[in-house]
C-alpha cells in the first residue's frame, strides 16, 4: 500500500511517501506566508521526483500546526502522536523523543508500540525553538548551518541567564561588545536551549533511549548540549526532520478506507 | 426564556445582572474570590455573595500593584475594582487561602474604595481540635462583622435558612452534575460551566428556585440519551473561567464529565448540618469538605479523592487547568500527577491565563491527549 504524510511546520513543509513501510521518498520545502498552498506543494513537488501521480497515493495523513489547512487529507493526526509513530519506525527501541521545531518544542514518551504515553509542549514562548536560534543567529551574523560546527569549537561558553528570546537577544549583544568570543557565545545560546528543552523533558520523565527529531536535531552542538544536560546519548536519524511526515504516511497505513 | 438560558445570560455578563439587581432592590452585594467564603453567613445576613472571576479586559492598573507573575484571578480582579467595573459592590471578603488572596485583600482595602472589607482568617491545617475551635471562632467573627457593617441583626433563624438554601442549592448541583455524567449527549460541557458561574454570583433564594427547575427540566428529558463514543475527562485545578475549554476538548473527541475544581465539585461538595449551632455547622461542613491545596487535610487526602473520583466517574484521563503562577496547585502537580502515573491514569497539564494559549496549540495538545486514553 502507498501512502503519504504530509507535515506543515511554522518554517517547513515536509512530505513523506511509503509503500507497505519503506520510505519511498521525502521532500521539504519552505512553508512561508501560505500553509495551505505549502501543503499541496510539498507533496506535489515530491511525486513529481518519484515520477509518481497522485491517484498512487491510496491514504494521506496530514500533521502539522497547518493539518487542517490540507484539505485533500483523509486525515489529520497530531505531530505529537506522528513523531512517535516515526520515531518507533526508524527505531523500535526509543522510548522518547525530543521534537524541536520551529515554532515549539515537544518532549514525548512513547511506548514498545510507538504509542504516546505522555507528552509535554512548551508555551507560546520561543525560548527553546528553533526560532530562538533563528534570532541568536542573525544577532552574531552566524550562518545557522553552521552554528553547531561553531559551538564544538567553544572552550568557555558564555552564560546566557535570559529564558526570554527578546532579552536573551539583548543579552547575547551585551557579550559581543563586552568582546566575548563568537564560539562562547554560541555555545551558551545552545546551552540555554538545552536547559528550557531538559527542563521539559525531566517533567514528563525521561525514558532510554532518546531520539530527536525535528529541525533543530540537525545542529550537532543543540544535540549535544542536550547529551549533557539530560546525561545520556541521543540518536539522530537522517531522517529526523521528515519524521513527523514519515510517521502520518505510517498512520495513513492504518486508516480503514 | 428558558431556566438554563437565564442561567446562561446571567453567566454571560455577571456584571450586568450585579448592576441590574443594585438598580432594583435594597440587597447588598458583596464580592468574593474563593469557595472558602461562608456564604452562608452573607445570605442570612441578606447580602449576595457574588464571586469574582477577573477580567476579560486587557489589565494595566492592578499592574501598579502586583507583580506580573501574580495569577491572572487576582490581577485581573483588582484591575476591575480600580476601572470602576465593580462599584456595585459593598464591599467584598477575604478568606484566607493562598498568598496571593491575603495580599490582594491589603491592596484592595487600600485602594478599591469600597465601603466594605472583610477577611475572614480560616486556619490552614484542619485536622485539629484548634483548628476546628478556631474556625468556629473566626467565623463566629465574621457574623458579628457583618452585622455591623451592614446594620443588621443576623439571627439563629436567619443561619437556618440560609444553611438550608445552601444546603439545596449544592445538592441541586450535585444532581445536575451526576445527570451530566451520565447523559453527556443531553447537557453541554459549556452548559455546567454556565449554570456553575451562575450559581456563584445569583440571589441564592432566586437560584435555589431556578435550579430547581432546571434540574425538574433535565430529569423529564433524561434517560433517552444515546451514550457518546467520547472519552470521558476529568479536569481538576483552581479555578475554570473558560467556557471554550469544554469546546475543544469536545472537537478532540473527549468530554468533561466531571471535576476537581474550586469553581465546579469543590463548591458544592458536603452538607451543612441543619440542626444544632447554625455557624458550628458551618464550619463543620469546611472541615470535612474536600480541601484545596491551600488547606491541609492529610499528606494523601487530594491524590486519594482524584483517584476515588477518576474511579467512581470512569474517567479516561484527568486534565490539570490550572492558572498560570498558582503556587499551591504548582506545590502539588507532581504528587497528583505520579498518584496518577501509578493508577496508569493519562494526565496533560494546562497552565492558562484570562486569555486561552494560541488555539492551535491548544487543540494539538487536547487531540493528542485524547488520542492516548484508551
Amino acid at each position: 500500500m502507498i501512502t503519504a504524510g504530509i507535515d506543515v511546520g511554522s518554517i517547513t513543509a515536509k512530505a513523506a511517501v511509503l509503500d507497505a513501510a519503506n520510505i519511498v521518498g521525502t521532500k521539504i520545502i519552505s512553508t512561508g506566508y501560505d500553509a495551505k498552498k505549502a501543503g499541496r506543494s510539498v507533496l506535489d513537488q515530491l511525486l513529481e521526483t518519484l515520477d509518481m501521480a497522485a491517484q498512487d497515493i491510496q491514504a494521506l495523513v496530514a500533521t502539522g500546526y497547518g493539518r487542517n489547512t490540507v484539505d485533500f487529507a483523509d486525515k489529520t493526526i497530531t505531530e505529537i502522536t506522528c513523531h512517535g509513530a516515526g520515531a518507533h519506525f526508524l527505531n523500535p527501541d526509543i522510548r522518547f523523543i525530543i521534537d524541536v521545531g520551529g515554532q515549539d518544542s515537544k518532549v514525548i514518551r512513547i511506548n514498545e508500540a510507538g504509542k504516546v504515553m505522555d507528552f509535554a509542549m512548551n508555551d507560546k514562548c520561543a525560548a527553546g525553538t528553533g526560532r530562538f536560534l533563528e534570532v541568536m543567529a542573525r544577532a552574531l551574523e552566524a550562518d545557522l548551518d553552521q552554528f553547531g560546527d561553531i559551538f564544538l569549537k567553544a572552550e568557555n561558553p558564555a552564560k546566557i541567564s535570559s529564558v526570554c528570546t527578546v532579552f536573551a537577544e539583548s543579552e547575547v549583544i551585551s557579550l559581543i561588545a563586552k568582546g566575548e568570543s563568537r564560539e562562547n557565545i554560541i555555545a551558551g545560546i545552545h546551552e540555554s536551549v538545552a536547559a528550557r528543552i531538559s527542563a521539559l523533558a525531566k517533567r514528563v520523565g525521561v525514558a532510554e533511549p532518546v531520539m530527536m527529531t525535528g529541525g533543530v536535531a540537525k545542529n550537532i552542538g543543540a544535540v549535544k548540549a542536550l547529551e549533557d544536560k539530560l546525561e545520556t546519548s541521543i540518536r539522530v536519524s537522517e531522517f529526523a526532520q521528515v519524521n513527523g511526515a514519515i510517521g502520518a504516511a505510517l498512520l495513513a497505513e492504518r486508516l480503514n478506507r | 426564556m428558558d431556566t438554563l438560558e437565564n442561567l446562561r445570560a446571567v453567566a454571560q455578563d455577571p456584571y450586568g445582572y450585579a448592576r441590574n439587581i443594585q438598580a432594583t432592590e435594597s440587597k447588598p452585594i458583596l464580592g468574593y474570590f474563593c469557595s472558602y467564603t461562608p456564604e452562608e453567613i452573607i445570605t442570612a445576613a441578606g447580602a449576595i455573595p457574588f464571586r469574582l472571576f477577573g477580567t476579560r479586559e486587557d489589565i494595566s492598573r492592578a499592574d501598579a500593584h502586583l507583580q506580573s507573575y501574580c495569577c491572572s484571578l487576582v490581577r485581573g480582579g483588582l484591575e476591575d475594582a480600580l476601572t470602576g467595573r465593580l462599584n456595585f459592590l459593598k464591599g467584598a471578603v477575604f478568606p484566607h487561602t493562598c498568598d496571593s488572596i491575603q495580599r490582594l485583600s491589603d491592596i484592595w482595602r487600600l485602594n478599591a474604595g469600597m465601603a466594605l472589607h472583610f477577611d475572614a482568617v480560616l486556619p490552614v491545617k484542619l485536622t485539629t481540635e484548634s483548628a476546628r475551635n478556631y474556625m468556629i471562632a473566626v467565623l463566629n467573627d465574621f457574623r458579628s462583622e457583618l452585622e455591623q457593617g451592614l446594620g443588621v441583626t443576623i439571627s439563629d433563624e436567619a443561619l437556618y435558612k440560609a444553611n438550608h438554601t445552601c444546603n439545596r442549592i449544592r445538592e441541586l448541583l450535585g444532581h445536575i452534575y451526576a445527570f451530566r455524567s451520565q447523559n453527556p449527549s443531553q447537557l453541554k460541557g459549556s452548559d455546567i460551566y454556565y449554570i456553575m458561574k451562575a450559581a456563584m454570583v445569583m440571589d441564592r433564594e432566586v437560584l435555589v428556585e431556578q435550579l430547581a427547575h432546571l434540574w425538574a427540566d433535565l430529569r423529564e428529558k433524561g434517560g433517552e440519551a444515546p451514550p457518546t463514543d467520547r472519552k470521558r475527562v476529568l479536569l481538576s485545578g483552581g479555578i475554570c473561567t473558560l467556557p471554550d475549554i469544554y469546546t475543544l476538548i469536545e472537537d478532540a473527541g473527549g468530554e468533561v464529565v466531571w471535576d476537581d475544581l474550586c469553581t465546579g465539585t469543590r463548591y458544592f461538595e458536603g452538607e451543612v448540618r441543619e440542626t444544632g449551632d447554625p455557624v458550628e455547622a458551618i464550619a463543620e461542613r469546611y472541615l470535612s469538605r474536600m480541601v484545596c491545596p491551600a488547606k491541609h487535610k492529610g499528606m494523601s487526602v487530594r491524590g486519594e479523592h482524584l483517584s476515588r473520583l477518576v474511579r467512581e466517574q470512569q474517567i479516561g484521563g484527568v486534565i490539570f487547568l490550572f492558572l498560570k503562577f498558582c503556587e499551591p496547585h504548582g506545590f502539588d502537580y507532581p504528587y497528583l500527577k505520579a498518584c496518577m502515573d501509578r493508577a496508569g491514569v493519562p494526565t496533560l497539564l494546562l497552565e492558562v491565563e484570562e486569555q486561552l494559549p494560541a488555539e492551535g496549540q491548544l487543540r494539538t495538545r487536547f487531540e493528542t491527549f485524547i488520542d492516548m486514553l484508551e
